[in-house]
This record gives C-alpha cells, structure tokens and sequence, in this order.
C-alpha cells in the first residue's frame, strides 16, 4: 500500500487543478503446489523467494482512480519481461500481441510466421504484450485487478 | 499468499471488447531457446502502463511500479557415456580410453567436481583408475600429453549453462581377465555449489547472486561405461592338391598344384588388417588369373580388388597378396591359386 501511496503522490499533477490521477500497481507471485491434508495438494501463491526455469508465475495489476473525477477509455498495457512465457489469463478482457504490441487480439485468432515463411497458429509462449481495455469509465475511487500468467522460460 | 490483498472487481464492469484487427504480422520476438532456460541471475522486470482519459478529455498515462524478480541459479548436470558400446581391450591393457560426456543442464555457470567408480556389480572385473583426462582441445579424442589430467578440486571443469565437456578415464585391466569378460566403470560429475535433494537450496551461493536451487538431477549425474576383454587370434593352414596333364595327381612336370589358403580368427571381437601372402614354391610358376578369395576370382593386378600377384624378380619368387582388412572373430577366408610344376 505504501507503494500505491507513493505512485499517487508521483502521478499527482502539481498544479492542483485536475484530481484526475490512476494508481497502478505491479506485482509478482510464485504459483506453487503444496501438500494439502489429506494426501491431496493445494496450489497457493507465495511471495518469491526462489525463482528458477519452470516456474509459474502470476502477475497481478491493481489499479485504482485516487482522483474524484472518472477516467474513461481505460486501457492497460503490459509487455511481457523477455524471460517469462505467456500463459494465459483468466481476464475475458485480456487480449494478446505477438507483433511486439503493434496489433492486438485474442490469442486463438493470431498467426505468426516462421523463419522458414510459414505461418502457423501464434503460441502462448509467442505473446509479446497483454492488453486490457475497460469499456466502462473508472469511477472515482474505484478500483480493480487484472492478472495473468507466466511461465520462467 | 495472495487472499489477504485480493481486490475483488466489483466497481468495474467489465465487457468482452471484440477484437479489432487479426493480426498476421511476423514475430520480432525471439524466445531463448536454451535447454537450461534462463540464464542465472537474469532479472524479470514487470511493467505495465495505463492509458485512460481524463475529466478534461485529456489523454493520460499511468506508468506502475517495476515488479523485479532475480533468477536463481538452478544445479543440474548430465553424464552421458561418449563410447558407442562396449570398449574392446585386452588383459592387462593399460591407459584403455573410456569416454565421457559431462553437460551443464542446469542454468549458471557451475563447477564440476568428477569421480570415478569401478566396484560395480554384474561385470567380471574391476578395471584400475589410472587418471581422468579433461578433453581441453576439444577435439572429442584423447589426446596423450595435449590433454590435461584432472585433480579434484584443482582443474574442476567448469561449464556455462548448456555447455558440455569430454572427458576420459583411463583404466588399466587386470591380467587375470579372460576373453569375454566385461569390467563396469562409472564417472559421476557433482555441481561445487551444493548437491541433494531437488528443490534443496543454497542462500545467496548461486550464480548472479541468488540462491543455488537443486534441479531433478540432484545437482549430480553419473554414466556407465564397460570395457570387454576381446581376445581375438588367428590360425592358417594350408593345403595342396595336383592335377597332372594325364588326369591323374602326380607331381610331374606339367601338373598344376591348387593351394588352399584358410585364415581363421578366433576369440571374441576382431582383428584389423588380416593379410595373407605366400610365395610361390621354387620349380613352379604361377598360373595367371588363378587367384581367388571366397570362392571369387581376383585379379593378379594391383588395383581396387583385395589380391595381387608379385611376379619374381632376380633371386626373389614370386607371391600372391591378399588383404583381408578387418575380420571379426568366427569368420574365416579362403584364398587359392595355382602353380604349374615345371
């Protein structure tokens, strides 16, 4: 929280005049099987400690509108850190690239081409930035989540 | 865990927006490609921007924080033997090559700590450790005195992430050992950093800076090679028959003496470049275009074919030449030829 404090105060215009101001906050978890009673296993996200290749990782966006006006046309935009591997979200509102964020669109309609020339269906591991675009206007003070996952390549 | 910050999202609502242009442009991104992934000590860096609008209809843009994460250095290595199969050696056959193949599978620069291990069970000997051979040429072959010999702890190899390094061992068999015996050695490679049980970790030990986490190897690995005690040897006879001009077989001026020619190897493995040349007796001269090797006839020129006739030349007789190459233990070759007495 100290941070989305901080964040407000650095995106806060100096002048005063307009309040508008979104509060965006990233964050990282580890997504780990854990022996659960009963013999079974649960899935829990911890804070990273150690992180190596093959690890599934889960980002977490958090925004919030500390202004008093609305925001509208809201649209977050995420490039993916070149280490990680897309790997899905659960966001309907999510759409991917595979152009290096040139174009947009669900991950199941994008193609990409190989070396060779040949196009093929664009692979999770292809996505190249993940793209939310909230229709509706982001009230004063309201706020939200968006996530996805990744994979330590 | 994440339940004790979990924002639910109940103030937005949010709507599947269709999608606006299906792309078919080419990737400009490339992922590594590296078996061992990424490298130790890489960071993943997360940030997202948020583009919006605001009251005033101005365009505006939120940038959030970087979420870094630092790569551990994950402790994996594979041993593999370089041998096609069992190694052919002979009883008390000393500096005998077995070779190895030690990979980096994990991701960091690692040392390799190498030991070898001949007490194995379900072989017949213990060939003896005479030194291990790091492959520093690179060339695949053992190279004597090029080569360097390894000292634990001294030479330790060390391989970047998804390197891989030959190495020999050479053994001296015992003089006991009797055709057909095998003798087991093992090489084993252990990561420096720390080796046990996967997940196990090393604070702060890894590569970059982060913790040495053990991989699915273990942090180590070892492969079997065998040698084969393959004692091969080879008998020849030789045998005559005679037709004389009257159909009958006495030595006679005229008659014509078919030898017969047999190498016969025995043992176990093979013997390489088998040979076998006779002179032709004194008072007799070879009849050209005789020669034959399996049955086949073979020409008396030197050319592509295995046989040869040598004609004499002053005091020296002449000889029939035909070489075998590599003839594995069980087979036999027959060679004949002709002379005429005179």
């Amino acid at each position: 929280m100290r941070i989305l404090i901080l964040l407000f105060l650095l995106l806060s215009p100096v002048s005063g005049h307009a309040a508008d101001a979104i509060a965006l906050d990233s964050s990282v978890f580890v997504e780990r099987e854990v022996p659960a009673a009963g013999g079974k296993t649960e899935t829990v996200l911890e804070e990273p400690k150690v992180v190596i290749p093959g690890d599934r990782l889960v980002f977490i966006l958090q925004y919030r509108n500390t202004g008093t006006q609305s925001a509208k046309d809201f649209v977050v935009t995420n490039p993916m850190p070149a280490p990680v591997a897309y790997q899905g979200t659960s966001d309907t509102v999510a759409q991917v690239s595979v152009d290096g964020g040139k174009t947009f669109a669900p991950l199941a309609s994008l193609k990409v081409r190989e070396a060779d020339g040949a196009e093929r269906a664009a692979r999770p591991e292809d996505v190249t930035h993940v793209r939310w675009v909230l229709r509706e206007p982001i009230a004063a003070g309201a706020q939200g989540k968006l996530s996805f996952r990744g994979i330590v390549r | 865990m994440l339940e004790g910050n979990f924002w639910a999202i109940k103030n937005v609502r949010l709507t599947l927006i269709a999608p606006l242009i299906v792309a078919t442009a080419s990737v400009s991104f490339a992922p590594r490609a590296e078996a061992a992934g990424t490298v130790a000590g890489s960071t993943i860096a997360n940030t997202a921007t948020a583009n919006y609008t605001d009251s005033g209809g101005n365009a505006q843009t939120a940038t959030s924080n970087t979420a870094n994460l630092r790569v551990d250095e994950l402790l994996d290595v594979a041993v593999t033997s370089a041998d096609p199969g069992d190694i052919p050696t002979l009883p008390s056959g000393v500096n005998q090559v077995a070779s190895f193949t030690v990979t980096n599978t994990g991701n960091g620069s690692e040392a390799y700590g190498l030991a070898v291990t001949t007490a194995l069970g379900g072989d017949q000997f213990d060939p003896t450790t005479t030194s291990i051979v790091l492959d520093t040429n690179g060339n695949g072959v053992y190279d004597a005195g090029v080569d360097t010999v390894y000292a634990a702890g001294t030479n330790d190899p060390v391989l970047a992430p998804d390197a891989s390094i030959r190495v020999f061992v050479l053994s001296t068999i015992p003089g006991t050992a009797v055709n057909g015996d095998r003798g087991q050695l093992s090489l084993a490679a252990a990561s420096r950093t720390i080796t046990g049980a996967p997940g196990a970790s090393a604070n702060g030990q890894g590569q970059g800076g982060g913790d040495a986490v053990v991989g699915t190897s273990g942090g180590d690995g070892s492969a079997n090679g065998a040698y084969v005690v393959q004692a091969a040897n080879i008998s020849f006879t030789k045998t005559s028959s005679v037709v004389d001009p009257f159909g009958g077989s006495k030595i006679v001026p005229g008659s014509i003496v078919t030898y017969t020619l047999t190498a016969t190897v025995g043992g176990s493995g093979s013997l390489s470049n088998v040979a076998i040349a006779d002179n032709v007796p004194a008072n007799t001269t070879y009849e050209a275009g005789t020669l034959t090797l399996q049955g086949a006839p073979v020409t008396d020129a030197t050319d592509a074919d295995a046989g040869v006739f040598v004609p004499p030349a002053g005091v020296v007789p002449g000889r029939i030449e035909v070489t075998l190459g590599a003839v594995a233990a069980g087979q036999t070759r027959t060679v004949t030829f002709n002379v005429r007495i005179n």
